[in-house]
């Protein structure tokens, strides 16, 4: 048995996967979490294919939890730190790349600080290219590990009513996890004081099905999952927020709070976790989140999708 | 040489003439028109006469160009003062105003009058210098404004940036206006586009790329137009790219005030979706949120069928392409259709190429991090001439934007082709369709958008005080009564 | 397109116990046993085999079901990926005897990936192959310990296995060409 669509070469973000596809993913991660669990946690798949991990901006966990999928399916892994951008560097993107193409890299896993950078390399590369977050533009990676924990801890995505609240507009979290949600079916809300989110039109402009709103109670009302995200502390020194500490006070999800969502809801978090600024200490180390099991699922995804472009 | 352009489809807007008729053209001057097709036909064979055929092709004044960034000084590597010349002939082009944004920059009557000085020697087109408004364009000093207008500086400008004082830019106003020249003003609160990438709208905020808002064009454009009336000075907005600039415009002409308007190609035919590229394809974006879109028009009811000719096709270019990084930014559809309404009504007097190469370098890097700008002058006509072909704007007021409209910004006897005026003209074919191939420009900047797409309209020869500028192949090699004493001197030999 | 019957519901039933006895006899019994289907159809022939050694031996021999897809050494052959199932072996397989079962032995490439497989789980005494059909052309060498059926094929030719658990129509092997 082979997969509904035809072989896809990049992950750059979800906006090209069909609700299909997103489904197959899910499945191939459940076979890869069954991998894990084993006393050999490592197949053949990709054995002889040599994946490079280029990371120009750091990100200790997704860069590690992409080369233990790599190596789970046997793949040579290479990791490239480069801080700054190529322009800082003194050194093209284009240039990298041709190098590493030269070197024999099959697939380039990137993370970078601008917006629109893998497709750039995707366009020049010839082999497949796995989008690690791209400024404040797509992370496909984490949305599809969001999708699936989702998936496995409440047995469905579609008709869900899901809350995305915090500093949704620098954040490429949230726009991947939109474009997943919303194919699959999801009730998405975005909650967040106007300066993180920008005028609501730009985003149904694009996604007409949004509920957009500040009004956070209203926005929890009923939810069954709460997906908080990271807030940067140089938001409120760029005049974006007063303080941190009414930040946290209108936006900081507390046990309070999530009584207002469904009794099973379960609250999410990208990581790495401000305590006390967009959640609180006890929500997060809760029965309800599912924190941990995110940082798991994410090795199963991404052994599913290095062997979805490298493998079969 | 003397030239006679027979069976010419004449269109002279500053004599509001559309006629078909023949020019003589003798000394570098436009000698005679002949307003019917036949006349004026030497009967004998004339030694030293070329006659050119230009039936089917419209016959104009040369396009003036207020805004054009020629990289020489300093930046040889992305376009020179030669090359700018041979794009601008080809673009049909016979003036072209330039940015003083080089290195250094053109601030002070040296600087001018060497720049005037190459550009006699090497371009095969007319260049007017404009003069910096501050010394190295750093907005803290005025620069010798006088002595820049005595060098012959057709205007002042800050090119692409926004002297940020409110107060310095009062006194360059007043200046400006004791000279007599114009101040053409980079509209950009630099605080509100910090990082920016692309226009702020539906498609900064599916691609997560840092917004330049509309609005920091607009507040520097009202405060503008209010310095500029506190002093009485003559006040142009250079390439206007918002409907709320182009509202705060044409309020501010109603009440009578010396302010005048453009706006390029690009901004007038293309809009943020090409920074989707390829994404635009499948993407439904709706073409402006309901609600803000209201507040904004100015009591003209949106026109049905305004889209994107269906020879433009967003989706030739791969998402994120820096060739559609340009300052300001590509905007909102709602903003292409208020720059055409603006066009139309006469809120925007000019056309200018904002012509702005530049190299590979600056263009092959992460989309935020390229240098904005578009090659733009061999391009210009082809892309304004889909507004005519989808009915927007006539031929006429087209021609009129490009020559009698700048013409009249620098305060200038209108180009025409009436008799005794200087024969800068030219001849394009509004009908004959091309493939847009950046490698076939002669400007060295091949940054443009338009890589692959089909253009309808192509310059055949462009004229500058009587000599030929810019030939396409053969064009208009005479045939007719005359071919005999051509071929006398040998002229069909090529 | 022709397809020709080659064994019939009735056909499939007595080899499966034929290969049971088999089993039961070639290692003295099925206390140690582990059978390990491969999917697809090698999990219901499996489970076919451990109701009837339950019947024959009053004996309830585990079922474990493997997929082999991450082991394929078919990478170079490009088409759409293939989708990856769970492999759920219950037991501990190390020094048992596990008895493998397909629907139809080839090329010997899917045994050989399940091999690597099995390995990955332990290490048993013995591994045993059980199929339904042997067809020839093997590029490897496996031979398989059971079999139901060995039919000489051409290579243009396709045997199609249908499982009343997996195909949910009647059961039978047809040989298609």
């Amino acid at each position: 048995m082979t997969s509904t669509s035809t072989r896809r070469r990049h992950v750059l973000d979800l906006d090209d996967f069909s609700q299909a596809e997103i489904t197959e993913v899910i499945e191939t991660t459940a076979s890869m979490k069954e991998v894990l669990g084993r006393s050999i946690k490592q197949v053949p798949a990709l054995r002889s294919k040599t994946v490079v991990n280029m990371f120009f901006e750091e990100s200790t966990r997704t860069r590690i939890s992409f080369e233990l999928a790599a190596k789970a399916l046997s793949a040579n892994v290479v990791t490239m730190s480069a801080k700054g951008s190529s322009v800082e560097k003194g050194e093209s993107l284009l240039d990298t790349m041709r190098t590493l193409q030269a070197l024999g890299a099959d697939l380039i896993v990137m993370r970078h600080g601008e917006a629109g950078a893998p497709y750039y390399l995707a366009e020049h590369f010839n082999g497949s290219v796995i989008n690690a977050g791209d400024g404040r533009h797509a992370h496909p990676t984490q949305a599809l590990l969001d999708l699936f924990t989702i998936h496995e801890r409440l047995g469905q995505i579609e008709g869900l009513k899901v809350v995305i609240v915090g500093d949704i507009l620098h954040s490429r979290v949230a726009r991947s996890n939109i474009w997943g949600l919303t194919i699959m079916g999801a009730q998405v809300t975005l909650c967040a004081p106007p300066t993180l989110l920008g005028p609501p039109g730009f985003w149904l402009a694009t996604w007409p099905s949004l509920i957009i709103t500040s009004d956070l109670a209203a926005a929890l009302a009923g939810a069954d999952v709460v997906m908080t995200l990271r807030l940067q502390n140089e938001r409120q020194q760029a005049g974006l927020l007063p303080s941190l500490r009414e930040y946290s006070r209108l936006f900081g999800i507390s046990a309070a709070r999530m009584a207002l969502a469904a009794p099973h809801a379960i609250v999410m978090h990208p990581g790495p976790i401000n305590e006390g600024v967009e959640i609180m200490p006890d929500v997060a180390s809760s029965a309800q989140s599912v924190i941990t099991d995110q940082v798991t699922n994410g090795v199963a995804v991404r052994m599913a999708l290095l062997y979805r472009l490298a493998g079969g | 040489m003397r030239y006679f352009i027979k069976n010419a489809n004449i269109i002279d807007p500053a004599r509001r003439i559309a006629t078909i008729g023949n020019i003589l053209i003798e000394h570098g001057l436009v000698a005679q028109v002949f307003d019917m097709a036949d006349f004026g036909m030497p009967s004998e064979p004339d030694q030293g006469i070329e006659v050119i055929d230009a039936r089917g092709s419209i016959v104009a004044p040369g396009f003036i160009d207020l805004h054009a960034h020629l990289r020489e000084p300093g930046d040889e590597h992305k376009e020179t003062i030669a090359t700018a010349g041979q794009a601008a002939a080809r673009g049909g082009f016979t003036t072209i105003c330039a940015m003083p944004d080089t290195t250094p920059a053109t601030d002070t009557a040296g600087a001018a009058r060497q720049l005037a000085d190459t550009a006699r020697r090497q371009s095969v087109v007319k260049v007017a210098p404009i003069g910096a408004v501050t010394a190295g364009r750093k907005g803290s000093q005025l620069a010798e404004l006088a002595e820049l207008a005595e060098a012959g500086c057709v205007a002042l400008s800050e090119a692409g940036r926004t002297i940020a004082d409110a107060a310095l830019m009062r006194n360059a106003l007043s200046y400006a206006a004791m000279l007599g020249l114009p101040l053409l003003a980079h509209c950009e609160d630099a605080r509100l586009t910090n990082g920016w990438a692309m226009h702020e709208g539906a498609v900064s905020t599916r691609l997560g790329l840092p917004g330049f808002p509309s609005s920091a064009e607009e507040t520097i454009i009202a405060r503008d137009i209010a310095l500029a009336e506190s002093v009485g000075a003559h006040l142009h907005i250079c390439n206007v790219s918002t409907s709320g600039g182009v509202a705060l415009i044409r309020a501010a002409k109603e009440r009578g005030l010396r302010v005048t308007a453009e706006v390029t190609p690009h901004h007038l035919t293309l809009s943020e979706r090409w920074v989707l590229g390829s994404l635009a394809q499948w993407t439904a974006l709706p073409r402006t949120p309901p609600a803000e879109s209201k507040k904004r028009k100015r009591g003209k009811k949106s026109e049905p069928g305004l889209g994107l000719p269906s020879w433009l096709d967003p989706s030739l270019l791969p998402p994120y392409d820096a060739s559609t990084r340009v300052n300001p930014p590509l905007r909102a559809e709602e903003d292409v259709e208020a720059l055409i309404e603006g066009l139309r009504d006469g809120t925007i007097d000019a056309i200018a190429s904002g012509h702005s190469p530049q190299s590979m370098v600056e263009k092959n890097v992460e989309y935020r991090l390229a240098a904005p700008g578009i090659s733009a002058l061999e391009t210009a006509l082809a892309l304004v001439l889909t507004l005519v072909h989808r009915g927007e704007i006539d031929l006429l007021d087209m021609v009129a934007k490009l020559t009698e409209g700048p013409a009249s910004v620098l305060g200038r006897a209108p180009a025409t082709l009436r008799p005794g005026s200087a024969a800068d003209i030219v001849i394009f074919d509004p009908e004959q369709s091309w493939m847009v191939d950046p490698r076939e420009f002669v400007s060295l900047g091949h940054n443009t958008p338009l890589t692959g797409q089909k253009l309808k309209g192509q310059v055949m020869l462009t004229m500058v005080a009587g000599e030929i500028a810019y030939r396409r192949g053969s064009f208009g090699v005479g045939t007719g009564v005359l071919r005999q004493a051509s071929k006398l001197e040998g002229i069909l030999e090529e | 397109m022709t397809e020709k019957q080659i064994l019939s519901a009735d056909d499939i039933r007595r080899a499966v116990a034929r290969i049971c006895h088999e089993i039961a006899e070639r290692n003295g019994g099925v206390r140690n046993l582990v059978l390990v289907g491969i999917r697809r159809r090698g999990v219901p022939l499996a489970q076919r085999i451990a109701a009837t050694l339950l019947d024959f031996e009053g004996i309830m021999v585990p079922v474990g079901l493997l997929d082999i897809t991450l082991y394929r050494d078919d990478l170079a052959m490009r088409g759409p990926a293939p989708v990856v199932h769970s492999t759920s072996i219950p037991v501990d397989i190390t020094g048992r005897v596990v008895v493998l079962v397909d629907d139809v032995l080839y090329t010997g490439r899917t045994v050989r990936a399940a091999l690597d497989a099995l390995n990955d789980f332990g290490r048993p005494e013995r591994i045993q192959l059980a199929v339904l059909i042997d067809r020839g052309h093997r590029e490897l060498p496996i031979r398989a310990d059971f079999v139901g059926k060995n039919v000489p094929t051409a290579r243009e030719e396709r045997i199609e296995t249908k499982l009343n658990e997996v195909d949910q129509t009647e059961d039978g092997v047809f040989i298609v060409r």
